[in-house]
């Protein structure tokens, strides 16, 4: 394996003969050994599951955040690096606030992901051309993120709309229905593709999004190992009661 | 001895009226300094989107360079948030900012955004040259502004913004009524006001898109 990858996987932004960026694809690695985290899109709103990984009963799981607020209707689930997470997460905020600083209305969740894209690539800059990247990162970001948010009626359209975006460091960005990512995406993945359904409610979304993440966590699921959340249409983090609420329906 | 200025004031007049369904957006077209006119037909009117209209009288040079930046941010705008051009309550926001950022250098400008908000129903901004401003169902801004303002209000009379439940501001005449209007108005002003008159550029926003038609006003 590392002899055809000789050479061409140290510099980040070097391709290799066969056209790959070795450092993009490890990033993405880095994903695959993260906790899952899922999401699934339906007409009443977007729900954002994930697994806390409890390695010591000693520690105080709710300090551990993977569900962070970006805006008042977008919050974003994330797995790998969570630590490289937090760098997007408050990029996505301030160009949420500038937004609604500029526009005096809510940012369309499809601009957040964009921005969030953008940096994702900009790694392995120098920084020393006195613009604006300087001081950026030195590697690719180790981390996916899941995006859920309620967008704006459009033009013409009466209804607002929930929305799924999944983002990876090589900083592509996919709309999605239902969406896994971490350790467990294979098999989460098959999961929701057998189980969703366009007209869910938020309430059997809820329920599949914890039955998926139950299937491929290697604890038993409680309500201090897995963080919920909802976009409908305002973010809402749940709180422990409202966790088992949802587990008492597995 | 006259010392020299960065502004002048090219006069002009901007009237818009929103309906339940419509706005139009109304400027004269005379651009003058001093006892001079400069051209007769010069428009202060530009399009920004399919919902959206500025007229802004005041300095020519100022006027020209705000509705350029406004094109272009709106340009910028659409490429960033796939395709769909900024709102007119939104571009009313940005305006505003827009203004407001150079608080002490100001645009000598006197602007009027008309056009229609999300759910489709006529929206006017007014504004002063330092972007404060406000949404209502009428307004009136340039030389011409005191000559017209008190026949809309006796014609219109908008709700109070500040009524609770909300009222709609916006007029109840249908869309020839209020051209009607708008044409009364310019050729009332014209008599009286030497900064306005040639004639009237008259912009009508509805669903079906941007309509611009003009008529001449006297020459004198």
């Amino acid at each position: 394996m590392f002899q055809t990858r000789n050479e061409y996987d140290r510099g980040v932004n070097t391709f290799s003969p066969e056209g790959r960026l070795f450092q993009v694809e490890y990033a993405m690695e880095a994903i695959k050994l993260g906790s899952t985290a899922v999401g699934i899109c339906t007409p009443e709103g977007v729900v954002l599951a994930v697994e806390k990984r409890i390695t010591s009963p000693l520690m105080v799981a709710s300090s551990v955040e993977k569900i962070m607020e970006i805006d008042s209707h977008i919050g974003a689930a994330m797995s790998g690096l969570t630590a490289d997470a937090r760098t997007l997460v408050e990029h996505a905020r301030v160009e949420c606030q500038n937004h609604g600083f500029t526009y005096n209305e809510s940012i369309p969740v499809l601009s957040v992901t964009q921005s969030i894209c953008d940096m994702a690539l900009r790694f392995g800059e120098t920084g020393d051309d006195d613009d604006d990247d300087a001081g950026g990162m030195s590697r690719p970001f180790g981390v996916a993120l899941l995006l859920a948010g309620w967008d704006p009626a459009e033009d013409g359209e009466e209804k607002t709309k929930p929305a799924l975006y999944h983002t990876d460091p090589s900083g592509t960005f996919v709309k999605y229905d239902a969406k896994a990512i971490g350790s467990g995406a294979d098999s989460a993945q098959t999961q929701l593709q057998e189980n969703f359904k366009s007209d869910m409610t938020l309430v059997e979304a809820e329920t599949l999004a914890l039955s998926t993440l139950k299937a491929v966590m290697e604890e038993k699921v409680t309500s201090t190992n897995v963080e919920i959340a909802c976009v409908a249409p305002k973010y809402k983090l749940y709180t422990v009661e409202q966790v088992e609420a949802v587990l008492a329906r597995l | 001895m006259s010392t020299w200025s960065p502004y002048d004031m090219n006069g002009g007049t901007c009237v818009a009226v929103a309906g339940a369904d419509y706005c139009i957006v109304a400027a004269d077209t005379r651009l003058s300094t001093g006892f001079s006119i400069l051209t007769r037909e010069h428009t202060k009117v530009v399009t920004l989107s399919d919902a959206c209209v500025l007229a802004s009288a005041g300095f020519e040079g100022d006027r020209k360079q705000l509705h350029k930046v406004l094109g272009m941010r709106q340009q910028v705008f659409a490429h960033n948030h796939g395709g769909k051009p900024m709102s007119c309550p939104a571009m009313a926001q940005m305006l505003s900012n827009t203004l407001y950022f150079k608080r002490f250098f100001p645009y000598y400008t006197f602007n009027l955004l008309g056009g229609l908000d999300k759910s489709g129903k006529g929206a006017v901004y007014t504004y002063d040259a330092i972007g404060s401003y406000e949404r209502t169902g009428y307004a009136c801004q340039g030389s011409g502004q005191a000559l017209i303002m008190p026949v809309l209000d006796n014609q219109l009379k908008s709700a109070s913004p500040l009524l609770y439940p909300p009222v709609s501001s916006a007029t109840p005449l249908t869309e020839a009524q209020a051209v009607d209007l708008v044409k009364d108005c310019f050729a009332t002003a014209g008599e009286r006001d030497i900064y306005t008159g040639d004639a009237v550029e008259i912009v009508v926003i509805n669903r079906n898109g941007v309509r611009r038609e003009t008529m001449p006003l006297k020459l004198d």
